[in-house]
Parts: structure tokens; C-alpha cells; sequence
């Protein structure tokens, strides 16, 4: 099957099997490897992606799925150079520890700002409920996204 | 003390940056030409003699191997001994012909891809013929099915001091209890995996997000008979550990695969294997006795600990041990009896698990604890005050010394932050005919490494180049707890240099210095950060008198600050670079150390967890409110960090509280084999953890520092359920509570 997906702003031509997992796409196909897998079956959330502005669990959404829409990666986030304000968040408030689950929490975070840009501390954990962390019990995670709302995403 | 200048600063961790922009490799992100992937075949009974037909799997395209038991060296091997002189009981192979649990290793499938390797495993013609299994300590004991030798007692020892069964007699009051602390699967979110391959100078090389290289080194080189110098074991970044990628479950068998194929080969596990696979917190039964006077003053006590130790030896002699030495070394009980019984099951191997033996420990003995208060109509926070040892005491086993404790402090001010007597006074006005509210709080104590057990000895390789750089040589393994940014702040510190200028490597058998006991025992910090430090002085000492050597001044006259040394009154600044090069071209020199450290002590460190609950009485949901942990840990050498351990560790213990299990059934068969049955706390349930900190320094520890990762997984716990059985005036002891314990316990009370 022939899919066109814009995948961190880039317009992606690809002959795909429909039925990879778009995580696979991703990581195999297209090298971006801050997709990460830990359960494969959408209940960790380190597999987060953004697609067409939502936050999802790319290991149980199929490739054939996603054609015409819009991906954004952890590697989609940075900018010419410069890393997007929750990114910076994330560092500056220790919400890093080993690092497996933080491209899906930061990117469950994104999605959530991009919507709302002053989330309450609920809405921040439940927009995070679905990213498990084992390092952190979530308190700086909470914490860098408190300290982003009001500034641009 | 001279103002500090990088220890005791939130600096921020170092791989924070490509962690964050998704840059960091972890192993499943890497790759090498000719790559295979393999994957475990793991039983699916709990005990069965194993045939296999893999003629259909290898006859799938692009599969090259399908490994069994007939195939591998038939050396036994533990998976939890870390060095050659351990003495720890062998009973694994790479490979089984007998199951012992479901998750047992049967077979090694290898392939070119994960596809065909999950096709030709579906394809796998496994016959089991079953044998009688033993699930549960009860089982084990009644020894009526035997899983290995001639009796299930794996290992059975008491520790003891004084005359307890003398002070029983004198005792006004004898509170007994007994409970149950489950099996836990320790969640990293990186599954298992590891990367075998052989490279240009012929070395065996394991890449492994492990927490003891040298550990998998003696394993692979014994199992495998090749000679340890040609293992070389490197630490791969690590989506996380907390004790359980701490044994050799993965690292030998890989390597086998890639060194008979002579290809490179990546091990990867799903998450259903890394539960069934791999290793498990021991679940334990412990019974306790205490006698106490009426003035509240503990007498004595006898503490029985049953530990299911699983399918394999593995640590079932270090965890009894490690129960055992910790409860003598928080309340000052001069009488005391501690029996600890390891036994084997048919279910997953006990390994390491974030406290190693302490959150047993405690779970049920601090609830004895508060039930000793009660008996007196005590406050049990004023109970444990009278009880809790003292700054300088000693270990009545004759075990190291407690050294310069804080506890007391930990309670009384936890006390006043938390406002425990107003809480516990006043708390049950809050509840409503659905929901009963309460606090509670439980003391901990761990320790500091091996020193007084087992060697405990890190070594350290520090140069300073040319351009004024350091890179320090130390065989740590960082599970993303920041220890590489400790020890850099350590180096700088010592050397008085720029932190940036530091760098730390990770484990590489090839590169660092040969290092004791790898990163666990809590003994990082304290050892491996005592070892930098004083490698650190040695080599800006070295510092400075090459620069007099070199120059003709006198000590006194010359100061070494901010990486430059200079004379007191000269203008003239040389930076630890040029007086390096200075030193080689002048007199046949490097500008390095190399610095053998073993430990000098190992003191206890403690901590003190306050917990406010609201209990669902409809529902017997638990939800924690707030949760106060107090740690006395001699010195943050970075706040940060440490606030991190104690939130994540909080996390991992509130989970132990309330509902993480693996769920085995009575024949042995796993229900919880995926995130969906097996629940951690999500970011809506966990409450804010907030962090206190004593610091007095500790006089052994590096710039006065104690332990704090492991330590802060064991109070919350036995605090939390202090609080529901306060809220309910119950006497629940079994862990996790779940609604459904919490709805028993509250009938049961009707």
C-alpha cells in the first residue's frame, strides 16, 4: 500500500505494508528510534506519538491507518537547534531519570499543551495517565509541566 | 567545612539532554552489520520435563538456530553470585530440560529478524510432561512434592543477641502478629535485553544494561569456558533496573549464541517475559513477637521470616540474611531471635529488588510496632522515639556500626511537618459514613554497601589531559538515578575543577578498573563516591607538588582552585592541563591516579515515612493523600537527584502497599503477565510526595553522604497501612491491600 504521512513536518512517499505497526514504521522504516516499546500493547505509553494533534500509542495503531495524517515524533519536537519549552522543562526540573518513558511523556505533555495551554494539575495527570513511569512517581513530571503553562508551545 | 562548590548543587544530570530530544541508544537502538535476533523460549508449566521437535522452526527462512539444553554447556551456574568467591549453591544452566516455574529458559530461537523468530517459535513442538509443582511457602514446607535435593528448605539460619526468651517472661505485654508481602515484578519500563558480538581484537563482548558487569563476565567466561580476559561485559544505557536486571538472567546465553554463530546477536524480551522471565521481589511470610514493658520500652522480640525463594537458589541465602541483619539495627532491642527459612517454589526466581529485603522486613514488624503502642495506648510515634537507636550505637549482632544516625530527628521532625499529633487526634472528624480517613507513619532502615559481609572495594583510574580535561575510570553502572552526575561532582569537588571538565565512564571490563560488587547494596555513593573522592585529592595533590616540583615554590605558597594552580602573589595562572604537560615533558609523567578504595564502614541509614489515607468503606479503595518521607542521609550530593529517588522509590512502595502482585495461581500458572493485570500507581493515584532531608554528615561517607535510592522503597509502605488500620481500627497485614483485603478486613470486623 502506498501512504503519504507528514512525519515531523517532512512529507514521507512510502510503499508499506498496511499491517506493520506504526511503531515498526517508525522505528525501522524511518530510523526514529526515540519511539520506544515497552509493553506492546498500548499500556505503558512509551510508544506515545502525536498524530493529527492527539496523543496515541503507536504500537496498536497500524501504518495502513495513518495515511494523510500528520506525525510528530520526539525527534520532531526540537527546532532548528532549539528544544521545545517542555523539553527544557523536563531537564530543568529532574522529570528525567532513565529515559525510556520520557519521548511519550513528553509527548502526552505536548499533545495536552497544544490543546490546552493552561492545564490544571488534573488535567496534567490525567493527560499522563496512560504514560507509566517507574523512576519518577510522576511528582517532577507534573512539576515541569506546571512550570511551561502560560509560556509559548 | 570550606563552602563546597559542586556537592550539595542541583546540577543538572548529564544525559538528560538526548534523553529528552529521544537521541539516547538504548540497546534495542542499536545495530550491527550481519545482526541476529534471538529470543527465549520460555515453559509455559511450572514444573515439566522438557522434549522439544524444532526440526518445522528450523526449517523457517532466515532462522539459524533454535538452542535447547542439548546444545549448551552443561555448567551450573548462579545467577545472583557477583564474584568468583561467592559460594553461593549453582543449580542453573543457560538452558533447562526440566521447567521449574513458568518462565523457565527451554529454548534460545535465533534469527535475522524478530518476525521470523516469533514465527518459528509458534512453530516450536514443545512436549511437557508435567510433574508435581510446589506453589506457595505453606507448599514448600509440608515437602511433599520436592523440587530439588531432598527437601525444599533452600536455606534456613537464625541470627540472635541477648536472651529474648528470658525477657519474654518479664514482658507486661506480648504483641504478636503475623503477615504476607507479595511478589513483585519490578516494572523497568525497558524490557530485558542484551547484545552479544565478537569484536576486531576477538574479544566476546556483552553489552548489557546491567547493574554488575564483572558479574556477567565471570558468568559468561565460566559457563562458557573461555578465559575471563576475552569477556569483555560493557553497561549499556539502562531504561531502568531497580534490582531486577541485577542477575544473569539474559547475558550467558546470548553470548553463547553470538560466540557459536560468530555473529552478532540482540536478546530481546516482550514484557510477558520480563515478568515470567526474569526475577521477582521474594514474597515472605514473617511472624513477629514482641515484648514490651508498660513504660513502653521494647524488651525483646522474635521475628520468624518465611521466604519464597523461587525455582532457583539464586539470593535465597542474601535475603534471608539481609531481613535478618536489618532488624537489628533500628530499635535498640538488646534480645533478640531472627529465623529466616528460604524455600523453593515452582515460580519466579527471587532477585534483587529496590531494598533488598528491607520492605519485608518492615512491612509487618513496623506494623507490630504501631500494634505495641496501641497495646499501651501509646502514641506510636513516641513508642519508636523511646525505642529508635541512638547516634554512635552499635550493632548487638556484632555487625558494623550504626554510625552517626539521625533517626530520632527524622520522626521528630517529620512529626512537626507533617503535624502528626494534631492528624492523629483530630483525623476522624473528617469521616463520612463512605470514607474513613487516617495517618500513619513507619521507621526504615538500610545500609551502605558490603563492608563487614563481603568485599567492598572499588578502584579508580583519574588522569587530568592536556587541554585540563579528567576522565575518571570506575566500574558504576547508572540506572538513570544519576549516579555518573554524583560521582562527577564528587571529582570536581575533590579536585576543585569545573564540573563540565569531568567526565565519568560507565562499566566497561575492557576500560575501568575492576570494581567489587557492582552498583547495588546501596553502596554507590558511599563507596564508589568514596573511592572518587579521595582519588580526586590524591591527584590535585599530585597537582600541586608537580607544580612546586616543576616551579620551585613551597606548598604553602601555592593554591589549585577552579582547575588552575598558581602562586599566592603571581598573576600567573597554569591550568591543571599545563602543569600535566609540563609534568610529562619534564619528568616522564602522567598526570593520573590510580586509587584502591575499600570501604572504611558501613553505617545504617534511616528514614521515617508519614502517610495520611482516605478509605472507600464501599469499595475498599485506598487513596493516599499525602505522604511526608524523611530521610537522614548524611549529605545531598545533589537535591535533586535525591528528591527524585525518594518520589520514585515512594512510587514503588505505594505499589507494594496497595496493588502490585504477580498474580500466581494455586497450580502455579501467572495471571498477571501484562501491564493490563499487573498495575503500578499512574500518575492520578500517586500522590505528592513531599521530601524532607536531614544532613549531619556521616563521617565515612563522601562529603558526609549516605545511601537514599533503595532506602526510600521501604517506609511508605507499612506507613500507609499504619493509616488504613488506624482509619479503620483494623489489623491488616497482608500486602498489597486491595480492596478486596480492605472489604474483608472490614467485615471482618462486623
Amino acid at each position: 500500500m502506498k501512504i503519504e504521512v507528514v512525519v515531523n513536518k517532512k512529507k514521507i512517499k512510502m510503499d508499506v505494508d498496511p499491517t506493520t505497526r506504526l511503531i515498526d514504521f517508525l522505528r525501522d522504516d524511518l530510523n526514529l528510534t526515540g519511539v520506544k516499546e515497552g509493553c506492546s500493547e498500548g499500556e505503558c505509553g512509551s510508544c506515545t506519538v502525536i498524530l493529527d494533534g492527539v496523543a496515541v500509542t503507536s504500537c496498536t495503531i497500524l501504518v495502513g491507518q495513518v495515511n494523510g495524517s500528520e506525525i510528530i515524533t520526539i525527534e520532531g519536537l526540537e527546532q532548528s537547534g532549539e528544544l521545545d519549552v517542555i523539553q527544557k522543562s523536563f531537564i530543568e526540573n529532574g522529570a528525567i531519570q532513565c529515559g525510556f518513558c520520557t519521548p511519550g511523556m513528553i509527548l502526552s505533555c505536548k499533545a495536552l499543551l497544544m490543546k490546552n495551554p493552561n492545564p490544571s494539575e488534573e488535567e496534567i495527570k490525567r493527560a499522563i495517565e496512560g504514560n507509566l513511569c517507574r523512576c519518577t512517581g510522576y511528582n517532577k513530571i507534573v512539576k515541569a509541566v506546571q512550570d511551561v503553562v502560560g509560556k509559548e508551545v | 567545612m570550606e563552602e563546597l562548590k559542586y556537592v550539595g548543587k542541583s546540577i543538572i544530570k548529564d544525559d538528560t539532554y538526548d534523553k529528552a530530544t529521544g537521541k539516547t541508544k538504548f540497546i534495542c537502538d542499536m545495530k550491527r552489520h550481519n545482526m541476529l535476533y534471538a529470543k527465549l523460549v520460555l515453559s509455559e508449566k511450572p514444573h515439566a520435563e522438557i522434549e522439544m521437535d524444532k526440526s518445522e522452526a528450523l526449517n523457517i527462512e532466515g532462522i539459524e538456530a533454535v538452542y535447547t539444553y542439548d546444545d549448551i554447556p552443561h555448567v551450573l551456574y548462579n545467577s545472583h553470585e557477583w564474584f568468583a568467591g561467592g559460594n553461593q549453591y549453582k543449580d542453573e544452566y543457560l538452558l533447562c530440560n526440566r521447567a521449574r516455574f513458568v518462565g523457565d529458559r527451554i529454548a534460545l530461537v535465533v534469527g535475522k529478524s524478530k518476525r521470523v523468530v516469533e514465527e518459528a517459535i509458534s512453530k516450536l513442538s514443545i512436549g511437557y510432561k508435567e510433574l508435581e509443582s510446589v506453589v506457595g511457602i505453606k507448599q514448600a514446607k509440608e515437602n511433599k512434592a520436592i523440587i530439588k535435593n531432598d527437601s525444599n528448605v533452600a536455606f534456613s539460619k537464625s541470627i540472635n543477641c541477648g536472651d529474648y526468651e528470658e525477657e519474654f517472661k518479664k514482658a507486661d505485654y506480648i504483641i504478636k502478629d503475623s503477615g504476607k508481602t507479595q511478589k513483585i515484578h519490578h516494572s523497568a519500563i525497558e524490557p530485558h535485553i542484551c547484545l552479544s558480538e565478537i569484536d576486531e581484537h576477538g574479544s566476546l563482548v556483552v553489552w548489557s544494561p546491567c547493574q554488575t558487569a564483572f558479574q556477567i563476565q565471570y558468568h559468561v567466561a565460566s559457563v562458557l569456558n573461555i578465559p575471563f580476559n576475552k569477556v569483555r561485559v560493557i553497561k549499556a544505557v539502562m531504561g531502568g533496573s531497580f534490582g531486577g536486571k541485577g542477575q544473569t538472567v539474559l547475558e550467558p546465553i546470548c553470548a553463547f549464541a553470538a560466540y557459536t554463530l560468530n555473529r552478532p546477536v540482540m536478546l530481546y524480551m516482550d514484557r510477558k517475559d520480563a515478568i515470567l522471565g526474569t526475577r521477582s521481589r521474594n514474597a515472605t511470610e514473617i511472624s513477629v513477637e514482641t515484648a514490651i514493658s508498660k513504660e513502653g520500652k521494647i524488651l525483646a522480640r522474635k521475628i520468624i521470616a518465611d521466604i519464597d525463594g523461587g525455582a532457583y537458589h539464586t539470593n535465597s541465602t542474601a535475603v534471608a540474611m539481609a531481613i535478618g541483619k536489618k532488624l537489628f539495627r533500628m530499635y535498640d532491642i538488646q534480645n533478640q531471635y531472627f529465623q529466616g527459612n528460604s524455600y523453593y517454589t515452582n515460580t519466579i526466581p527471587g532477585g534483587a529488588c529496590r531494598g533488598y529485603g528491607s520492605p519485608q522486613a518492615h512491612a509487618i514488624t513496623e506494623i507490630n510496632i504501631d500494634n505495641a503502642a496501641k497495646k499501651i495506648r501509646m502514641d506510636p510515634c513516641e513508642f519508636r522515639l523511646n525505642n529508635l537507636v541512638k547516634e554512635g550505637a552499635k550493632d548487638p549482632t556484632g555487625g558494623t556500626d550504626i554510625g552517626n544516625t539521625k533517626i530520632r530527628q527524622c520522626v521528630i521532625n517529620g512529626m512537626e511537618d507533617f503535624d502528626w499529633k494534631n492528624k492523629r487526634q483530630n483525623i476522624k472528624t473528617k469521616d463520612t459514613d463512605r470514607y474513613a480517613y487516617g495517618v500513619g507513619m513507619a521507621c526504615a532502615v538500610h545500609g551502605n554497601g558490603y563492608m563487614g559481609a563481603y568485599p567492598d572495594f572499588s578502584n579508580v583510574d583519574m588522569s587530568i589531559f592536556a587541554d585540563g580535561s579528567v576522565l575518571v575510570k570506575i566500574g558504576i553502572h547508572d540506572q538513570g538515578c544519576g549516579t555518573v552526575t554524583t560521582m562527577q561532582q564528587i571529582a570536581a569537588e575533590s579536585l576543585d575543577i569545573n564540573v563540565d571538565k569531568v567526565r565519568v565512564l560507565e562499566v566497561d571490563t575492557l576500560a575501568t578498573p575492576y570494581d567489587s560488587a557492582g552498583t547495588q547494596a546501596s553502596r554507590v555513593t558511599f563507596v564508589c563516591g568514596g573511592a572518587v573522592k579521595s582519588a580526586g585529592e590524591n591527584l590535585r595533590k599530585k597537582v600541586i607538588d608537580s607544580f612546586c616540583k616543576l616551579k620551585g615554590y613551597s606548598e604553602d605558597d601555592v593554591i589549585a582552585s577552579n582547575g588552575f594552580v598558581y602562586q599566592k602573589n603571581s598573576d600567573k595562572k597554569y591550568s591543571y592541563g599545563d602543569v600535566a604537560v609540563e609534568l610529562e615533558t619534564k619528568h616522564s609523567q602522567s598526570m593520573s591516579v590510580f586509587e584502591r578504595y575499600e570501604s572504611p564502614a558501613n553505617p545504617a541509614t534511616h528514614a521515617a515515612s508519614f502517610a495520611e489515607v482516605k478509605v472507600d468503606k464501599y469499595t475498599g479503595y485506598v487513596e493516599v493523600i499525602d505522604l511526608l518521607a524523611v530521610h537522614d542521609i548524611g549529605k545531598s550530593i545533589n537535591p535533586q537527584i535525591v528528591e527524585g529517588q525518594i518520589q520514585g522509590g515512594a512510587h514503588m512502595s505505594l505499589g507494594m502497599a496497595l496493588l502490585e502482585e504477580i498474580d500466581i495461581d494455586k497450580n502455579g500458572y501467572v495471571k498477571s503477565t501484562n501491564f493490563s493485570k499487573y498495575h503500578l500507581l499512574n500518575a492520578p493515584q500517586m500522590p505528592e510526595v513531599r521530601v524532607m532531608t536531614i544532613e549531619e554528615n556521616e563521617p565515612f561517607g563522601p562529603y558526609g553522604a549516605k545511601s537514599v535510592g533503595e532506602l526510600a522503597a521501604v517506609a511508605p509502605a507499612p506507613a500507609v497501612l499504619n493509616a488504613i488500620n488506624f482509619a479503620l481500627d483494623t489489623n491488616i497485614t497482608i500486602y498489597p491491600a486491595t480492596p478486596e483485603v480492605v472489604m474483608n478486613a472490614i467485615s471482618n470486623k462486623k
